[in-house]
């Protein structure tokens, strides 16, 4: 049963649920929205780093007098802009958020978590300097300096330490799937992550070594960090926005205890045909190939959930955002279990065909289940409503074309790339030539992509500003607000 | 053979096992049986099975079960 | 707290303690792999001197490798030797003394492995540094002005001046080469994987 306030006065009383779920989404407030304001930022930030490096691909001579603009630093720069300030603080955002709501416990030590936030953001921007002035790496993934790279490590162990207090504390019995996920994030990710940077450049690996073990890594970016903060966020925001629970729960578990057995073994299926040990590219293959189990679990557990109620999609920014990363999940899985066969890579590797995949999993998977989750997230948080469902739909649509329109083109004109480097009597510039109205085609769905991320930032700017004592939500999705009766 | 290469090997090895032993754990805990209540535990009388959580800003929702 | 964390807890401590023995291992054990001696009695692959290290620097930092590999595939793998990138595939043993190595993984220009012995004029590479184009038609290799300066010609024309096949860019002004240049250059020329090695034909 309910109250309903007198009319003059704000208060309310909520059923106990809402208002203990209210609480705990309140404690999550000022960490939240740090690593989430930020990683909105730098979402816009790489975009434009994006666009500068597509353009150089098909237009050389732009920009080149100046030295810290050379592509070379430029795609690194956007790599990890987008990386580790997008991809990875949103990430942050979701899962300490989605671990404190599974777990129905306060996120511990705000104070302590919005200083990481300032020290990632910290961090990041000293490494991106770092890169432009000709101190990166070379080695991908890992291109930021050792000694900014340990400033995430220091923030990665604060993250864990939050995690596991709050699952220390959980007035759950349950552990719910998505719990499992993001502990393979939370726990495994960091130490890899300090172990690579450690390893390679602290000069304990040379040679062969040194490149196995960075693509052993950075696979992991995607298989132990991207892919269960997606997946975690998928399986608890579909059910939640739908009404109904996850169609089949033996297979989500079955799904992630398959995927923590087999994706750690995947990585060097990058250096095929390489001067690797036969046998450890061949664990690679075998380990890529097996990731069909998971990701055919997961794929039929999340259309069985849909089933009867896509329909809905129509209705909520974050069903569409999340339902479209999900579809695409599957899809860039299979893919890459298939582009790791010897006589697929054969063709691919070393193409753009490659780079069309990532960021099929990049941004079409986790990027848009990202967009989905901070849609369901910011009004929780911050009692406000979006500005504008107008927009709200402009981004998606400007997002999911921009990225079927990179994806396209340029994996078939990587294909085609591949294709005639086998063929030795093709001259290489001739195979340069032709892949340039691809690379256009890049550049166009780029532009179509940053467009989406600026009526987001704008739309997220709008969220984060300081709220007026007289405003109310006229309509929340799915927010309740000061005076709303409750069933 | 690099010690590097059986030291990613052990920890790979090493992540598998873990994997492995929570597994175990979770079967002893009970977490595989009761799997209905597991996929439920996420809603509650507040926002129970059957209502939606999320919709456009501006649209009515309210009453909607 | 309860045993689902002592597990994680204790696996992380196992993993951690394997890490900190490798510490004590030092850096350049790999075990099984040294140069070769060739038929001259020349240690292959060479250990690099100062100038190819600097040049390798200059490589890394400018970002190289985002569209130029250095491995050369087998062949049965692609046509990496018809297309004369090598005379055999690479092997581990040619990345011996590349802390971190630059294979790359894209092929937006030609494989370099063997740049050194494919294209071995200092004039060349130096003229393709500043504008590729000059060189290969069609190249989006972008531009490395920065690496050069620019000159007025006083009494004579330095040595080291690019010689440019339609003339000077600017009149009366040369355009010579920086240490950086001059760096990266021997680092190029210094690709040379041609070497017999007994672990591949």
């Amino acid at each position: 049963m309910s109250t309903r306030a007198p009319a003059a006065e704000p208060t309310v009383t909520l059923r106990p649920e809402l208002a203990a779920r209210a609480e705990i989404d309140r404690s999550c407030r000022a960490p939240v929205l740090v690593f989430a304001g930020s990683a909105v930022f730098w979402l816009v930030a790489g975009s434009l780093m994006a666009l500068l490096a597509a353009i150089k691909m098909h237009t050389p001579g732009f920009l080149t007098s100046w030295e810290p603009l050379t592509f070379g630093r430029v795609r690194p720069v956007h790599l990890n802009m987008t990386i580790f300030g997008w991809a990875s603080m949103a990430g942050i955002a979701v899962l300490l958020w989605l671990q404190a709501r599974l777990a129905r416990a306060r996120l511990p030590f705000p104070n302590l978590l919005v200083a990481g936030g300032v020290v990632w953001n910290v961090a990041l921007a000293a490494g991106l300097v770092e890169i432009s002035i000709g101190h990166g790496t070379s080695v991908e993934w890992i291109e930021i300096p050792l000694f900014w790279a340990l400033g995430f490590a220091a923030v990665f162990a604060v993250v864990m330490a939050a995690s596991l207090t709050m699952f220390g504390r959980r007035k759950v019995v349950h552990v719910y799937v998505s719990q499992w996920y993001l502990f393979g994030a939370v726990l495994w990710f960091p130490f890899l992550y300090l172990m690579a940077n450690v390893l390679i450049h602290g000069g304990f690996t040379s040679g062969t070594t040194a490149a196995a073990t960075n693509w052993w890594f950075a696979h992991n970016v995607l298989g132990l960090w991207l892919t269960p903060i997606g997946l975690a966020t998928i399986y608890y925001l579909i059910p939640k926005v739908i009404g109904a629970p996850i169609h089949s729960y033996h297979l989500s578990i079955l799904g992630f205890w398959s995927l923590a057995l087999f994706y750690n073994w995947a990585g060097t299926h990058h250096l095929i045909g390489g001067p690797l040990p036969a046998w450890l590219v061949t664990v690679g293959i075998v380990g890529s190939v097996m990731m069909f189990v998971p990701v055919v679990t997961v794929g039929i557990n999340h259309h069985m959930t849909m089933v009867g109620h896509f329909h809905r999609l129509k209705d909520s920014p974050t069903l569409r955002f999340v339902v479209f990363g999900g579809m695409s999940y599957t899809v860039v899985s299979v893919q890459g279990s298939l582009t790791s066969l010897r006589s697929i890579n054969e063709v691919n590797h070393f193409t753009h065909y490659t780079i069309a995949h990532a960021h099929l999993g990049v941004y079409a998977f986790f990027s848009m289940v990202m967009f989905g989750a901070l849609y369901y997230m910011l009004p929780r948080l911050t009692g406000r409503e979006w500005g504008s469902a107008r927009l709200i739909k402009l981004h998606f649509w400007a997002s999911a074309l921009g990225i079927a329109l990179y994806w396209g083109p340029l994996t078939i004109g990587g294909w085609v790339q591949g294709l005639h480097m086998n063929n030795p009597d093709l001259p290489f510039l001739s195979i340069v030539s032709g892949t340039i109205p691809y690379l256009w085609g890049r550049t166009a769905a780029g532009v179509l992509m940053t467009v989406g991320h600026c009526v987001f930032g704008w739309l997220v700017l709008g969220m984060l500003q300081p709220r007026h004592a007289t405003e109310q939500a006229t309509q929340p999705s799915g927010v309740a607000q000061p005076g709303e009766v409750e069933a | 053979m690099s010690p590097v290469y059986w030291v990613v090997l052990g920890v790979v090895t090493a992540f598998a096992l873990s994997a492995v032993g929570a597994l175990v754990w979770a079967i002893g805990q009970g977490q595989m049986e009761h799997f209905s209540a597991g996929a439920r535990s996420i809603f509650d009388a507040g926002e129970p099975v059957g209502t939606p959580t999320d919709a456009f800003p501006g649209t009515a929702r309210r009453g909607e079960g | 707290m309860n045993r689902a964390v002592w597990l994680y807890l204790g696996v992380l401590l196992t993993v951690i303690s394997s890490f900190v023995g490798l510490v004590r291992i030092p850096a350049r054990q790999l075990r099984g792999l040294l140069p070769i001696k060739d038929d001259l009695g020349v240690e292959r692959p060479q250990r690099p001197d100062g100038g190819v290290l600097a040049g390798r620097a200059e490589y890394i930092g400018l970002g190289c490798l985002y569209c130029h590999s250095q491995q050369v595939r087998p062949e049965e793998f692609g046509a990496d030797l018809a297309r004369g990138w090598g005379s055999r595939r690479t092997v581990a043993r040619d990345y011996i003394w590349d802390v971190p190595p630059v294979m790359g993984t894209m092929r937006t220009g030609p494989d370099l492995a063997n740049i050194g012995a494919r294209q071995p004029s200092p004039a060349w590479h130096l003229l393709h540094l500043f504008r590729p184009r000059l060189t290969s038609s069609g190249s989006t290799m972008p531009e490395y002005p920065f690496l050069f300066e620019s000159q007025r010609v006083e009494l004579q024309r330095p040595a080291e001046a690019l010689s440019f096949p339609q003339g000077e860019p600017r009149q009366g002004w040369v355009v010579v080469p920086t240490q950086r240049a001059r760096d990266l250059v021997t680092y190029l020329r210094s690709l040379d994987h041609s070497y017999p090695v007994p672990e591949a034909r």
